[in-house]
């Protein structure tokens, strides 16, 4: 192995461990917990104190897996350098955001003004608007002649209808929506569920009517909305990004950021059905032949998962919200949260059973 | 003697275009509506107009359709901060009102220049006791009621901002014209909130709608089989969906278990079963990608979402919802003939339909 770094076994070890942990079950729940541990303790983490030595240690784990050659030969593809951008600016921007969310917390807990007291709330589009954007035009154009000359566009050979490349890969902006498809049926993921993100984040202003947080950033005044959203954005979206870009590679296997991309390592995922294990595993009897009747136990927990779903919520947690934003407002935001929470359930449970579908009427071309 | 125009009187004619510029001017006299532009209830009293003027003077320039119109007075201005300081009670400053104070020229009145006390008695919107008025003041107050406005003046300073304030609570018929004006947009504007008027633009629009889908769906129906025939191919060029793979010969030899993959190109796999011959069609039928056959895991494998099928075509990991389809095999002349036209659903039962395999 080239490069002083991967010499030790000390490293292989690590790279053994960081392989495990890159599994999607694990990668999902680190995620999830950094998440979680960011947003209690944010203003805690957001300190420069604290963030500074955390990105220096991000950078300096990034330059040292450089040189792993499994990792470099992915990083480096023209087509996954973006995705090293989007990672490094989403997280500054992230961290940005909440650092003023901190100051400003804190700031109307001491009765101080705050961040953006002295701002104006009117600019001239000339010179100020203009000259900013002339400025970001020159240099983004210098920027994007410099990358366009030093990586080559990834152009492959003429499109052959009956060969497909292997892995696959949507464009990086769609690399979530695919990873979806791995759980759903297309039409639930390819149709249903990225009309319902559209419209759910049109019906966003509709529903929410909380005016707290227009115009100047908090956390602490719309800790709900805001954890809500971060979880969408980073979890089901750019995770998911990342799972496609980096962690996806032949066969749509899972490998290892320190993997190498064997195309013949075998990998049984043999699917099974909620149908099997509720009629033979459970009841010890043979599936009915009606599918109806078959599908009784899906059809059963999907129904009391969106009927009792919002009950169950309204109960536990959103008494005060209810009450504040009236009963149809809530019905709509439990409906379009539930059907968030679908998603890692339907991953969870493929990664933990191997669940198939919970509902799968192939008859009606009916699965979800 | 220097002398200098005041204001007393401001107006809006017809023509307002809602531009603003006069409420940036002299915010405090102007205010532009939805519609047009209005003169501010304080600002109807000469009181509060007159030390306004470089202001009025101002926006009335930057009025690009020059509807701002307005009344002047000259006043002698040695006395430098009278118009500026309009009221100043003579208890006040007894040291500044001299004793000869110059009449100030009026321009349109005729009435001489009257002793402070005269002055006092002239004009009834003046309350007693609260202080004698400027005598120029006085005067411009004779001069706007000679021409039958109705600004009143008062001498107790603090009192004129309250006092131009209940000019607002007077009935419309009372109030000079542009408070008028100001009214009647208020009435319009409630008006347009009456529940008849709601329905008469309902009715409209509705009408409306209608006429333009009625519209729509005539040119839709006359316009649209022609399009849609202009749209279509002169020439369809399909494919033979009949695909000729080679001697039954070569299938009879296969061992149970084997994928010939020699017509991919065409879109068919060859597989055996156990004592079955059957055409796989090579489109995945989770998303239509094509899956490569992994001959060390014995499965066909999608490359887009990791679909995988037993050699059979029977789906069993990945989000593929159901088998590989299977095509028609006939035999003419010893050679076998997949025909891609008729398929065969396994979630359907039709794999054991005569046509959709040969036995081996």
């Amino acid at each position: 192995m080239p490069g002083v770094l991967a010499e030790g076994s000390g490293f292989d070890t690590i790279k053994h461990w960081v392989n495990v942990l890159c599994q999607p079950h694990w990668f999902m729940i680190i995620a999830v917990v950094l998440l979680i541990v960011f947003l209690v303790g944010y203003r805690k983490v957001t300190k420069p104190v604290i963030a500074g030595p955390l990105a220096a240690f991000a950078t300096l784990a990034f330059l040292a897996s450089c040189f792993d050659p499994n990792f470099i030969l992915i990083v480096k593809k023209a087509d996954n350098v973006p995705i090293v951008m989007m990672i490094v600016s989403m997280t500054f921007f992230i961290w940005l955001s909440f650092r003023q969310a901190a100051i400003n917390d804190e700031r109307m807990e001491n009765g101080q003004p705050l961040l953006e007291a002295g701002a104006d709330d009117k600019v001239l589009v000339w010179p100020d608007l203009v000259y900013i954007e002339l400025i970001a035009l020159v240099l983004f154009t210098a920027f994007l002649i410099v990358w366009a000359i030093l990586l080559r566009a990834p152009l492959e050979q003429p499109a052959d209808p009956n060969v497909a490349p292997n892995p696959a890969k949507a464009p990086w902006y769609f690399l979530g929506l695919q990873e979806m498809l791995v759980y759903f049926d297309p039409w639930l993921a390819g149709v249903v569920f990225p009309g319902l993100i559209v419209v759910g984040l049109i019906a966003i202003p509709y529903m929410d009517k909380n005016p707290r947080g227009n115009g100047y950033y908090t956390f602490k005044e719309r800790p709900f909305a805001i954890s809500t959203f971060m979880f969408g954005f980073v979890i089901l979206w750019s995770v998911l990004i990342v799972f496609g870009t980096f962690l996806r590679g032949p066969n749509w296997n899972f490998f290892g950021p320190y993997e190498f991309w064997d195309h013949n390592q075998p990998a049984a995922l043999l699917n099974r059905e909620p149908r099997d294990l509720f009629w033979i595993e459970m009841l010890n009897r043979p599936i009915p032949g009606n599918y109806l009747l078959r599908e009784l136990p899906g059809i059963l927990l999907l129904g009391g998962y969106f009927i009792l779903g919002p009950a169950v919520l309204y109960v536990l947690f959103f008494r005060k919200l209810c009450r504040q934003v009236g009963m149809l407002r809530y019905g709509m935001m439990a409906f379009l949260l539930l059907t968030m929470l679908l998603m890692p359930i339907k991953m969870v449970l493929r990664w933990s059973l191997n669940l198939h579908y919970v509902v799968a009427i192939t008859e009606w071309f009916l699965n979800v | 003697m220097a002398t200098k125009e005041v204001i007393t009187k401001v107006w809006i004619e017809e023509g307002c275009i809602v531009c603003d510029a006069c409420e940036t001017a002299a915010p405090e006299v102007f205010e532009v509506l939805e519609e047009t532009c209005v003169i501010r209830p304080d600002a109807l009293s000469a009181e509060f107009t007159k030390p306004r003027s470089e202001g009025i003077v101002d926006a009335a320039e930057e009025c690009p359709t020059d509807v701002i119109k307005f009344e002047t007075v000259t006043v002698e201005a040695s006395d430098a901060d009278a118009p500026v300081e309009p009221v100043v009670s003579a208890e006040e400053s007894p040291a500044e009102q001299p004793v000869a104070k110059p009449a100030p020229v009026v321009s349109k009145t005729t009435e001489p220049s009257a002793p402070k006390a005269a002055t006092a008695k002239a004009s009834p919107v003046v309350s007693s006791g609260a202080g004698d008025p400027d005598p120029a003041i006085a005067a411009l107050l004779r001069a706007a009621k000679s021409r039958g406005g109705s600004a009143g003046i008062l001498a107790n300073e603090a009192a004129v901002p309250g006092e131009a304030g209940a000019l607002r609570g007077k009935a419309a018929a009372d109030l000079p014209p542009d408070a008028r004006q100001a009214k009647v947009q208020e009435a319009a504007r409630k008006a347009r909130k009456d529940p008849d008027a709601a329905r008469r633009s309902l009715i409209s629009s509705a009408a409306l709608g209608i006429g333009w889908s009625a519209f729509g769906l005539g040119t839709g129906v006359a316009v649209g089989p022609a399009f849609a025939r202009f749209m279509m191919p002169n020439v369809l060029e399909e494919p033979d969906p009949r695909v000729r793979v080679g001697p039954l010969r070569r299938y009879a030899e296969m061992e149970p278990g084997a994928v010939i993959e020699d017509f991919k190109p065409q879109g068919v796999w060859m597989i055996r079963t156990r004592n079955r011959i059957a055409a796989l069609s090579i489109i995945c039928t989770h998303l239509g990608c094509i899956p490569n056959w992994l001959p060390n895991d014995r499965k066909f494998k999608c490359p887009c979402h990791g679909s995988g099928y037993r050699q059979s075509g029977i789906n069993f990991e990945g989000p593929t919802p159901r088998p590989l389809e299977r095509f028609r095999l006939v035999v003419e002349d010893g050679v076998v003939i997949v025909d891609k036209s008729k398929r065969y659903q396994f979630e359907l039962g039709q794999w054991d339909q005569p046509g959709s395999y040969l036995e081996a």
